[in-house]
């Protein structure tokens, strides 16, 4: 500590010289267009709070931001059951296993979200492997493209990877003798999971919650090209009302709320836990 | 050290004044060479063009044409806007040059021949280049309704009768008219439109409507992979899938007659070359080679001249379809269509 | 209980890969759109990707923007980062906020401000504009990649070279630089990735002849749907491969060959 110190002693000046090239970038390169958006919201086509008002009270708004947070919440569950037991088996197994299970996971974290939703479009399509099956069982075959379910299926299987990363962190830490011991004393498998494995790994299962929650709101590309049209999600409504209608005083207030709803969440884990460990 | 890095750039900015100079002469012969972007919706709509519009235009005026696509209301709205420009010239169906008048999006034609000296009766509309017409027609999967499937915009509508999942294009004009015909108003009572009744007639077929297709070759996509049973979509991609031996049938009766119009982006930097190419696209020979390899039915009576009995059978405004079709209307909406259409957009998405 | 933990998790797992074993078969049928099993099989659309300039251009333009981002992020982020792990100053919390923000704000929101900022200072559309876009998007990463190194230097070579009587300038190209370089490849890979992938801001502020490639995919995808999508999403993936793969042979190789030496 007192080294650092010792080199901060050049005067307080200097970092703020280093920082000085990337906050005039980010101030002119992010800030002024995302206050941009602020100011749209309250003046675009005229100076108003109009936009808020008709978002609060036309009904299909509040339906829409309404309908995104339970595809969140569903979302950030479905991870959560599904990458507990794959982090789960990842910090348990042998390690050249895990190194293995370790490379599928972050593969499919570094592909692109198109990719990965295509890959479902064909996964789930009517001449897709999965409605072949159905057939040659002898039933209908399945409806499963563009309705609320292919694109839960296709926003789980991308948001995966975050949960299954923030899971195997902790997960990786518990001591393997802890369990051990718990069970030595006479506790069943089930309960040591419960009692000892689980409240050991709360801290990563909220960090995973809150990373797939926040990202799952903002989810634009994968609800438009294999979503229900009748469940839209904030962030198509938001680009539709661009692109379609050039009406960007209502993009620019459901815009606003989104990112208001995402900063909450990110505020209540940053008191909880401090926000520098979410993307750790 | 430091002579070492200055011979170095020395020698760099030498190489660069070389490379240059003798890339110079290609440069000028590039920039020289005039473009225009025309706005296409793909497959065999952009072949038809490609061949019978484009190709012959560059090689009367050397302005080389190149396609972009998809086709998007939209962009055209923006590119005015912002003033960054992805297409010149693009075609606009009924619905879409009444809003884009409303939204002063294209260029006046009052000062060109197709005002002045029109080549024939209508071929300028509301700042548009009167190009072909095409139908929306009803069209299904032969293996789901083996003794034959909806036969009217009712029969669409009829779930019960004919179950199975349906699909029609996000297109707020097109599709209101259609949806009168599905609750019993007759062709000639349809105009001016009952919005009301219209949106209340959707609302019936709405749990059935699986996707709202926005591009030609996705509703072809659509149909070919058994994706959905009935749809409402173009003839000419129907048609085009039927001669692909895919298993699709097509309805003709009450088929939807519309307009295509070419437009100029308003503001365009190549707005004189964009005007002259739509004059081009409206020429007799020209026009029916593109309804003819595109399927579609010229506006231009004097196409019909380079167009065989046997060509002009498959085309929406052959004289077999004549009683069983309908045409848009639009200066008669019934509304203003860009009220509907924000109306339709949120009735979607409810 | 444990035994259907660690099988539900080989199932979960196989869910994850899945698909890689749709996209990498899909890319060699005849299929015209979405059909799989493959009806028939041919590479008939590899040609077709890298003949067809409509492909290949949004390839190579995403490709320079990404190199570009990667270049800007990292001369941008490292001064900000050494000055944030080495120096405690007032509002030393809110910088470290602010470079965290673009990772928080939903990539909508930044669409459609970035989409009305670049057309208001006429660099919609343009390389500039949106190469200036990513690296706003990239800076986080960057920052958190950049910070977690520099922690974990050690700082007594730095002062051995001082006190030996190398200036700072030296020190720092000569025991810093070749110590952090790791560190720095791998900031500006993230920023490479970040930029090549994204979608949503590109999609409302590229064009027509600055178009990206996850545009083109975008479009391909909504329209057409055939294979040549999945022969891009076979690259891609052969590309991630490299980068995840690369590194975990390349230290499991070292590591046996350090226990092997004697």
């Amino acid at each position: 500590m007192s080294a650092t110190t010792a080199a901060a002693g050049g005067g307080s000046l200097r970092p703020w010289l280093l920082l000085a090239p990337l906050l005039v970038f980010l101030a002119a390169f992010f800030l002024v267009p995302l206050a941009q958006v602020a100011v749209m919201s309250v003046s675009d086509p005229e100076w108003g709070l109009e936009h808020y008002v008709a978002i609060a009270t036309d009904g299909f708004h509040l339906r829409v931001l309404l309908d995104t947070f339970i595809t969140a919440l569903t979302v950030s569950l479905c991870c959560l059951v599904l990458g507990f037991p794959l982090a789960y088996a990842m910090a348990a197994a042998p390690q050249g296993l895990a190194a293995a299970m370790m490379v599928v996971v972050t593969m499919s974290f570094w592909t692109s979200f198109l990719v990965r939703t295509y890959a479902w479009m064909v996964l789930l399509g009517n001449r897709g492997p999965i409605a072949r099956f159905v057939e040659w069982m002898g039933f209908a075959s399945p409806e499963l493209l563009f309705t609320r379910f292919s694109s839960t299926v296709a926003m789980t299987h991308i948001l995966l990877p975050y949960m299954v990363l923030s899971l195997y962190g902790v997960l990786k830490r518990i001591e393997p003798a802890l369990p051990r011991s718990a069970a030595s004393l006479g506790a069943t498998p089930a309960g040591v999971i419960r009692h000892v494995v689980l409240p050991l790994a709360a801290p990563g299962i909220a960090n995973g919650l809150t990373l797939v929650f926040v990202l799952c709101l903002g989810f634009y590309v994968t609800p438009i090209l294999i979503g229900s049209p009748r469940e839209q999600m904030v962030a198509g409504v938001i680009g539709q009302q661009v692109e379609e209608f050039l009406a960007f005083g209502e993009a620019s207030a459901m815009a606003m709320l989104l990112l208001a709803s995402t900063l909450v969440i990110l505020g209540l884990y940053h008191r909880r836990f401090g926000l520098d460990r979410l993307w750790g | 050290m430091a002579s070492q890095v200055f011979s170095r750039r020395a020698a760099l900015t030498l190489g660069g004044g070389i490379v240059a100079g003798l890339a110079a002469p290609y440069f000028r012969r590039v920039r020289a060479a005039e473009v225009l972007h025309v706005n296409t919706w793909g497959g065999i709509w952009e072949r038809a063009a490609i061949k019978n519009l484009f190709e012959p235009f560059t090689k009367d005026t050397g302005v080389e044409i190149r396609p972009v696509s998809p086709v998007s209301f939209a962009k055209l709205a923006q590119q005015v806007r912002s003033g960054a420009y992805e297409f010149d010239v693009t075609t606009l169906g009924a619905g879409e040059i009444i809003r884009a008048n409303q939204a002063n999006l294209v260029e006046k034609l009052d000062n060109t021949d197709l005002v002045k000296n029109p080549p024939f009766a209508g071929a300028a509309f509301q700042n548009g280049a009167s190009s072909h017409a095409f139908a929306t027609v009803i069209a299904y999967q032969k293996s789901k309704y083996p003794n034959g499937g909806p036969q009217s915009w009712a029969d669409f509508w009829d779930l019960q009768k004919f179950p199975g999942s349906r699909c029609m294009q996000r297109y707020a004009s097109r599709i209101l008219p259609i949806a009168l015909a599905a609750d019993g108003v007759p062709a000639d009572k349809l105009y001016p439109l009952d919005l009301n009744r219209a949106f209340r007639s959707l609302d019936k077929i709405k749990p059935a409507v699986r996707v709202w297709w926005t591009q030609g070759q996705q509703s072809q996509q659509l149909l070919r992979d058994g994706e959905i049973d009935c749809i409402a979509l173009w003839h000419a991609r129907t048609l085009e899938l039927i001669d692909q031996n895919q298993p699709v049938e097509i309805v003709w009766n009450q088929a939807e007659i519309e307009r295509a119009y070419w437009v100029v982006a308003r503001g365009t930097p190549n707005r004189d070359n964009a005007l002259r190419f739509i004059e081009s696209a409206l020429k007799p020979e020209r026009v029916a080679g593109f309804c003819k390899d595109s399927l579609n039915g010229p506006l231009n009576p004097a196409a019909f001249n380079f167009v065989s009995e046997a060509e002009a059978a498959r085309m929406p405004t052959a004289p077999a379809y004549k009683d069983k079709v309908f045409e848009q209307d639009i200066l008669n909406f019934g509304g203003d269509v860009n009220a509907a259409t924000q109306r339709f957009e949120r009735w979607i998405g409810t | 209980m444990r035994l259907a933990l660690l099988l539900l998790g080989a199932l979960v797992l196989a869910f994850v890969a899945a698909p890689l074993f749709i996209v990498v078969p899909m890319s060699f049928s005849t299929a015209v759109s979405l059909e799989f099993p493959p009806p028939g099989w041919w590479t008939g659309y590899y040609t077709a990707y890298f003949n067809d300039a409509r492909w290949t251009t949004p390839t190579l333009n995403s490709l320079g923007i990404a190199l570009a981002v990667s270049v800007l992020t990292v001369l941008l982020v490292t001064p900000a980062t050494f000055a944030l792990v080495r120096h405690r100053f007032a509002g030393k919390g809110v910088v470290n906020l602010l470079m965290m923000l673009p990772l928080a704000v939903p990539h909508i929101v930044m669409a459609i401000g970035y989409y009305a900022f670049l057309a208001d200072v006429r660099l919609l559309q343009t390389f500039p504009g949106i190469i200036l876009a990513h690296t706003a998007l990239s800076v986080p990463m960057a920052f958190l990649v950049l910070s977690a190194n520099l922690k974990g230097f050690d700082r007594t070579l730095e002062r051995a070279a001082l006190s030996l009587g190398a200036s700072p300038a030296a020190t720092f190209r000569h025991v810093t630089l070749p110590v952090l370089w790791p560190g720095f490849a791998a900031a500006a890979l993230f920023a490479f990735v970040q930029s090549f992938d994204e979608t949503v801001v590109a999609l409302f502020i590229s064009g027509r002849d600055t178009e990206t490639l996850p545009r083109r995919m975008f479009d391909s995808i909504r329209t057409q749907a055939d294979p040549v999508i999945a022969v891009v999403s076979t690259l891609l993936f052969l590309a991630v491969a490299a980068l995840v793969i690369v590194p975990v042979l390349w230290r499991a190789l070292s590591r046996r060959r350090s226990e092997a030496r004697p």
